[in-house]
């Protein structure tokens, strides 16, 4: 177990490399910071899972709904083993960190916390929200000085860039498709943009202790231009047009520079008042109870085996 | 099972050798683990070149049901077709034999272990914990974030861990 004697000694060993174990006796505010990061992490996949499972019987075909049913595997795996990393930092259980999800006390990414439309609503997921939550969680996994969290997030990492390729082959079926696949893509286009651009969150304060403690290594604004950079001319290349009437290129600088961004809708989601918010609770609420039997049936059958 | 086949140019060059095939497959990686390749994870059991450069290459399915199967295959065949001296290049996914978690090299057993927490299940059937190197690793859930992997937790160093089935 490893000790600091002060907030300055702890921040030097971050600086020099440092990574935090469970066992160490690691300050009060890391320990706080960090789980709360990692229960909004837990509670995204959570969540997120909860929407891919949706899209499995409307899935068109049986390889499609193969992926699907992976994606879905994959998630809430990750929620599984994100909730087992968190838990054990001591600050809520398991449990607790579940129901207060459910019952809307709880933070999750803002993009969920819309409504799927069309299927192309859901490629638009897999291709552009996941790409922006990939290219956060990179940034998160390059430097994260939380051990366990980082080992998690090695094969989140590894797994969600093999959801960047299907999102890819499926966004390639549908702008390469009919003109009413092309439509449709471009209807989803107009929903999603701008919550996947305000996924990476407004310009990050200049004293956040995520940064600061390296649990984060890139500041939002710097992936949000990163990944506004990529996608502008990604989807323009397919024909596609960005939803930004004041979309230009500068010349001088050589980036694309978006119209000024309304973090309003951002905020809503924060506090469970986007579009979808209520009707995703209830749903993920609704799914927790119906299944309790489960729960119940494995404690049973761990106590038993206990007693035997 | 699924075949993939494509027609590529008829050229006089001398056939492709299997250890070529064997060695550039040793760069296609398996979609979720980007640097393991399908050599290390035993996916792949036969190569065939006939003389006239007619390739095809047996794989196996870790499970039959993992979604990265035409992905797999899509690699293999391009990574292969690539190579001079093919003409025809053709992937097959075998029913048998069945793949087992014994076909994982030794180097890559290591790897998984080391890089990316995932061990696999040891002759008595206990865990080594891939942090700490104890054995007070507890399965946790059959279901992990893929069909291959379960969950497991070290109460030593407190890390969750997966175990590859």
């Amino acid at each position: 177990m490893r000790a600091w004697t002060d907030l300055d000694d702890f921040q030097t060993f971050i600086d020099e490399g440092g990574i935090v174990e469970p066992n160490d006796d690691m300050p009060d505010e890391f320990r706080q910071e960090v789980f709360r990061f990692v229960e909004f992490h837990a509670n995204s996949e959570l969540m997120g899972g909860l929407t891919e499972r949706d899209w499995i019987p409307k899935a068109p075909g049986l390889r499609l709904k193969q992926i699907f049913l992976a994606k879905t595997q994959d998630e809430i795996g990750h929620a599984h083993l994100l909730y087992m990393v968190a838990a054990d930092m001591g600050v809520k259980s398991r449990n607790q960190m579940i129901e207060e999800l459910f019952s809307g006390k709880s933070r999750f990414h803002n993009v969920f916390h819309y409504q799927a439309v069309t299927w192309a609503d859901q490629v638009a997921i897999a291709f552009l929200v996941d790409a922006a939550a990939f290219a956060s969680q990179r940034a998160v996994f390059a430097e994260c000085t939380y051990g366990p969290y980082k080992r998690v997030l090695k094969r989140i990492v590894a797994e969600e860039g093999f959801h960047l390729r299907h999102g890819e082959d499926m966004l390639m079926t549908l702008a390469e498709g009919s003109k009413l696949q092309h439509s449709m893509f471009q209807d989803a286009l107009e929903r999603w943009w701008w919550p996947a651009v305000q996924l990476f969150g407004p310009d990050s304060d200049p004293n956040d202790p995520l940064l600061k403690w390296k649990i984060k290594s890139e500041r939002n604004e710097t992936l949000r231009t990163a990944y506004i950079q990529k996608f502008v001319p990604l989807l323009q290349g397919y024909g596609f047009e960005i939803p930004d009437d004041e979309l230009r290129y500068d010349d001088e600088a050589k980036k694309w520079v978006t119209s000024e961004i309304d973090w309003e809708p951002l905020k809503a989601t924060m506090s469970n008042g986007g579009p979808d918010s209520r009707r995703r609770i209830a749903d993920a609420a609704t799914n927790w109870a119906d299944t309790a039997w489960v729960r119940d049936a494995l404690d049973a059958a761990t106590i038993n085996r206990e007693a035997a | 099972m699924t075949t993939t086949t494509s027609a590529g140019p008829r050229t006089s060059r001398p056939c492709v050798t299997v250890d070529q095939v064997r060695s550039t497959l040793e760069q296609v990686f398996d979609p979720e683990y980007p640097d393991i390749s399908v050599i290390d994870l035993g996916l792949v059991e036969s190569v065939e070149i006939t003389p006239d450069g007619f390739t095809t290459i047996g794989l196996i399915p870790t499970f039959s049901g993992c979604p990265a199967l035409a992905m797999i295959a899509q690699d293999v065949r391009e990574a292969v077709e690539s190579l001079d001296g093919t003409t025809t290049v053709k992937v097959q996914w075998l029913s048998s034999p069945i793949w087992s978690t014994e076909r994982i090299t030794a180097e890559a057993k290591q790897r998984l272990s080391s890089e990316y927490t995932v061990v696999l299940r040891r002759k008595d059937g206990t865990l080594l914990c891939p942090v700490c190197g104890s054995t007070t690793v507890q399965d946790q859930s059959m279901a992990g974030p893929t069909r291959c992997r379960s969950i497991a937790w070290c109460s030593s160093c407190r890390n969750p861990v997966e175990v590859m089935r």
